[in-house]
């Protein structure tokens, strides 16, 4: 495997997992760990891209504020 | 603000900020189009996809320096504070137009190739270790990834989500992209160009973003003489009453503290901490409007006595006591509980 198919591949797993928490996250997770967030749907499509890139962080900092009962 | 996450309130200014910079964009296109296709020295003219590729990266070059000036820019000189209100938005153009040179540039080297064309973008080039042949297309890849995550993250959302502190060190990645793109010309745009034009943009773009900190910095230095001195516990000076402009702050900095803001208003000082709740702003560079604090980052406003953001917003902010000795201001170091309210003093007759 060449260094442009690791980076390749990688990219795609990474955002094909990206993709799957970001869905979780705006349907299950969201209401959840923000007030602000509740009653308000337009603003959602917006943090798909971040939700994509930060998918790692974005499920530590959920579960960390599930635990704290926020 | 913290009372939902609705749509933003499209304020004239805010529109004119935005109509003003696609405006200028457009017109830069435009022109680079127009002069961009003239035969060089060598009697050639760049085809269409070159020039889109060119024009997309020196204009996402340029937004990009201009977006690092602003906030030195606006230390220096408080005239230059509007510019810092929308800077969001000025950010998430940049990325962008960076997007648009990396689209043409994807489109132009690697159209015809085998490989899908960014699986080719990897393949291309891997002379690491010399700097003619350095694939510099890496170096800009990292700056745009830097730049979405950026404007990915950009919505008021991810501040409540991630911290101040995580959000910010994600923003002041800024300058790592900055190098990057700097790293990704020098290698590449001016390894072959073939007019003064460019190194010469370069060159000015990044002295005059260096210049720009130092002088910024140099100006905060002074400031940060306005260092509390010991009074009588628990008080410590902040400063000579006649220091302290009407509408204006004095940022008082404390020992192992948060820096404090002491505004004058209708000659009556109140005292808050100088750090906005939204992203850390220093609300010591804003001013009153309407009565209320205004941070020069994004608007948010603070009422002076209590520190509260006005209904239906929720923030809520540190405020000090402050007291008169003569004509000096004594401020306590301790901070009140966010919200908590304390009378203001009067140094004077209400401004008319």
């Amino acid at each position: 495997m060449t260094f442009a198919d690791l980076v390749y591949w990688c990219g795609l797993v990474y955002g094909g997992l990206g993709l799957g928490v970001a869905a979780a996250f705006l349907v299950f997770g969201l209401d959840r760990v923000d007030r602000s967030a509740r009653g308000s749907f337009a603003f959602r499509p917006l943090l798909v891209p971040g939700l994509v890139l930060l998918w790692p962080v974005v499920i530590a900092n959920w579960r960390r504020l599930l635990l704290r009962g926020t | 603000m913290s009372a939902g996450y609705k749509a933003v309130s499209w304020t004239r200014s805010k529109i004119l900020y935005d109509v003003v910079l696609i405006a200028g964009i457009v017109a830069y296109i435009t022109i680079f189009f127009r002069f961009g296709a003239l035969p060089g020295p060598d009697g050639l003219s760049p085809d269409a996809p070159t020039l889109a590729m060119k024009a997309f990266g020196s204009c996402g070059f340029l937004l990009l320096t201009i977006v690092l000036a602003i906030g030195p820019l606006a230390r220096l000189d408080r005239r230059f504070l509007p510019l810092l209100y929308n800077r969001r938005h000025f950010g998430v153009i940049t990325c962008a137009i960076a997007a648009s040179h990396a689209s043409a540039a994807l489109g132009w080297y690697f159209a015809f190739s085998d490989l899908p064309p960014l699986k080719a973008l990897f393949a291309a080039d891997t002379s690491f270790g010399q700097v003619s042949g350095f694939p510099f297309v890496i170096l800009g890849v990292a700056a745009f990834l830097i730049l979405l995550v950026m404007a990915a993250t950009s919505h008021d959302f991810w501040l409540t989500f991630l911290g101040a502190p995580t959000w910010k060190s994600i923003h002041m990645a800024v300058y790592g992209a900055y190098a990057l793109v700097v790293g990704h010309l020098a290698l590449g745009a001016l390894q072959d160009a073939r007019s003064w034009v460019l190194p010469a943009v370069c060159a000015v773009s990044v002295v005059t973003l260096i210049l720009l900190h130092l002088a910024a910095a140099l100006s905060q230095n002074a400031t940060d003489a306005c260092i509390a001195t010991a009074s009588s516990p628990p008080w410590v000076v902040a400063g000579k009453l006649s220091a302290f402009a009407e509408g204006r702050a004095i940022v008082v900095h404390l020992a192992d503290a948060e820096p404090v803001a002491i505004f004058r208003h209708d000659n009556m000082l109140s005292a808050v901490t100088n750090v906005c709740a939204h992203q850390n702003g220093p609300l010591g560079e804003g001013c009153v409007i309407d009565g209320l604090i205004t941070c020069p980052w994004h608007g948010f406003q603070y009422r002076l006595a209590d520190g509260c953001a006005p209904p239906p917003f929720t923030e809520r902010i540190a405020t000090y006591r402050l007291a008169l000795d003569g004509d000096t201001v004594l401020l306590d170091p301790q901070p009140n509980p966010p919200g908590t309210y304390v009378e203001p003093i009067r140094v004077g007759s209400p401004v008319a």
